[in-house]
């Protein structure tokens, strides 16, 4: 005893999978409170005016009324630009991870990237860029990125000298060292940053519209707020928390097909 | 022929909080033949496990000199490839692969064709009494399952030289016994150069045509050959075994350097 190798302390089955399996299992207690909390909700919407709580058939009236379009715009800049901030992310952990000099020069920019708040971003956004797209592009690009490049990292940091040297031991070329070894082992860190990052860059987004965009679901809950509508604000509310529920499907998709060995 | 060299042979690692240095190893010298089966013992911590991660390359020696196959390991780390296999103290596993993938892991390295790679990774895990476990992940094996898994990986890809470190440890006597008897066998008919590194006086026995004493930090205290009619005499084996437990009482270190 006492003996358990670094390697299976590092890969404990209390996986981030397991307990997202287990989120996405709609159990009993969570059915029976969101049916109390949509009654609740229509009872208050009788005793109120409608364009402070609308009845949900004036919300669900509203949300299929809503245009597809702006849906489709916004699904479209996120999966943009997360696939850019992944390869830009996964580009700069790896060359940090190869040079530690280099490290030492960007990880302070990083760290400064971060702590600079969303809003300040899109200001900057605004105040730089003209062109609308480019505006949106450049803040998820700039929030998700750093997220992707410190998780992937210290995904690669975490990789324990054991089965570092256990694979060195065969004398392996660069490549079959990567791939056999250092791409599985940061899988399941590279999938929670996924998740991390879609519903990090799903809010921003929003809000990135909101500002600076003359089209997706958050520059239309921009006119709807303007035309004081608040059931189709609360029919985009509903929306957007479908699409960030349906985001992780395929996540957790390939994260059931990836890791099954921690199951 | 020496196929393995140690000549004044000494590490000294730098711990990375208190800066405090350790010797690990210190003045090491003698010469293993080939197709000798060498037991080291010597107690916890005295460098055993680096003296092999040194012979095996993944480690640099602080000073003097070690030459594997007429090669410095760790300088030299690639010519090396092939021929000379390890299995380390723990399983090392990789959890995201199967038991037969895990095994495999060495073959794939050397670009044996995928057939070839499941022919023999199948036949060391059902030699070594795992033929119902191919298919499960590490995290679905017992330990003692785990490290003959580890000890196929090292042994399928047939290295000329292979060193085991505690191997047997995690083992009931009677599975360890028999992988003893096994390996034995193995190691003599395919001709291979071992150094067996346990810290059991019987295993070291058992095993080893001579026996090599370490101590702290790892320098030889005693060279001990085993005639191998020695292994059937229990008086002899009895009092070998005493001859060497009094030179580790002997050689208690007193505090650290
Ligand atoms: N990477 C390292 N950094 C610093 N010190 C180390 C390192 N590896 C080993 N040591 C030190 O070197 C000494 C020898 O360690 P080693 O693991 O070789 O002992 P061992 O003989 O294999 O012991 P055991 O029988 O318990 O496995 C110990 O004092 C240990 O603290
Ligand atoms: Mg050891």
């Amino acid at each position: 005893m006492g003996k358990s190798s670094e390697a299976e302390d590092w890969a404990k089955p209390e996986s981030i999978a397991a307990k997202t399996l287990g989120r996405l299992k709609i159990g009993k207690e969570a059915i029976i409170s969101l049916i109390f909390f949509g009654v609740a909700w229509q009872i208050v919407s009788l005793f109120t005016p409608s364009y402070i709580v609308p009845g949900w058939q004036v919300i669900f009236d509203k949300m299929i009324r809503l245009q597809p379009y702006q849906i489709y715009v916004t699904v479209v800049r996120v999966v943009l630009a997360l696939v850019v901030s992944f390869g830009l992310g996964v580009l700069g952990a790896v060359v940090m991870y190869l040079s530690k000099k280099l490290e030492n020069y960007i990880s302070p920019l990083v760290k400064l990237v971060m702590a600079v708040p969303v809003i300040c971003w899109i200001l900057f956004a605004v105040l730089w860029f003209s062109a609308v797209e480019f505006r949106i592009f450049f803040i998820l690009v700039i929030v998700c990125c750093p997220v992707f490049l410190i998780d992937v990292l210290d995904a690669l940091k975490g990789v324990p000298k054991d089965l570092r040297d256990m694979i060195l031991s065969f004398r392996p070329s660069k490549m079959q060292y990567i791939r056999k070894l250092l791409l599985p082992a940061i899988v399941p860190a590279v999938l929670t940053s996924w998740k991390i990052n879609l519903s990090l860059a799903i809010r921003v987004v929003t809000i990135a519209e909101l500002v600076g965009a003359v089209s997706g679901i958050g520059f239309a809950l921009n006119i709807a707020q303007a035309n004081f509508s608040v059931a189709e604000v609360f029919a985009w509310t509903i929306v957007l928390i479908l699409i960030l529920l349906a985001a992780q499907v395929p996540v957790s998709w390939v994260e059931s097909k990836a890791l099954r060995w921690r199951l | 022929m020496p196929i393995i060299k140690v000549e004044a042979l000494r590490k000294v690692y730098v711990q990375t909080i208190s800066s405090a240095k350790v010797v690990a190893i210190d003045n090491l010298t003698f010469n293993i033949n080939e197709h000798e089966v060498v037991s080291i013992v010597g107690q916890t911590g005295c460098g055993k496990s680096t003296f092999l991660n040194i012979l095996m390359g993944l480690e640099q020696p602080t000073s003097g000199k070690l030459e594997v196959d007429g090669k410095e390991p760790y300088k030299d780390f690639n010519s090396l490839k092939g021929k000379i296999g390890i299995v380390f103290q723990q399983d090392r596993l990789l959890p995201w692969r199967r038991a037969i993938d895990n095994t495999k892991i060495g073959l794939e390295v050397l670009g044996y064709t995928p057939e070839e790679q499941i022919k023999r990774a199948s036949e060391w895990l059902t030699r070594l009494g795992l033929a119902n476990f191919l298919n499960a992940y590490p995290s679905e094996l017992s330990g003692g399952m785990r490290q003959r898994v580890a000890l196929a990986r090292a042994l399928c890809i047939d290295p000329k030289i292979i060193l085991l470190d505690e191997a047997f440890g995690h083992l009931d006597e009677v599975t360890a016994s028999k992988l003893r008897k096994d390996f034995l066998e193995l190691v003599h008919s395919t001709k291979k150069t071992a150094v067996f590194v346990t810290h059991q006086l019987d295993e070291a026995i058992e095993i080893g045509n001579r026996i090599i004493v370490f101590g702290k930090p790892a320098k030889v205290l005693a060279d001990i050959k085993v005639e191998p009619s020695f292994k059937d005499d229990q008086s002899k084996i009895q009092r070998l075994r005493q001859e060497i437990q009094q030179i580790l009482d002997k050689n208690q270190p007193i505090g650290l350097e």
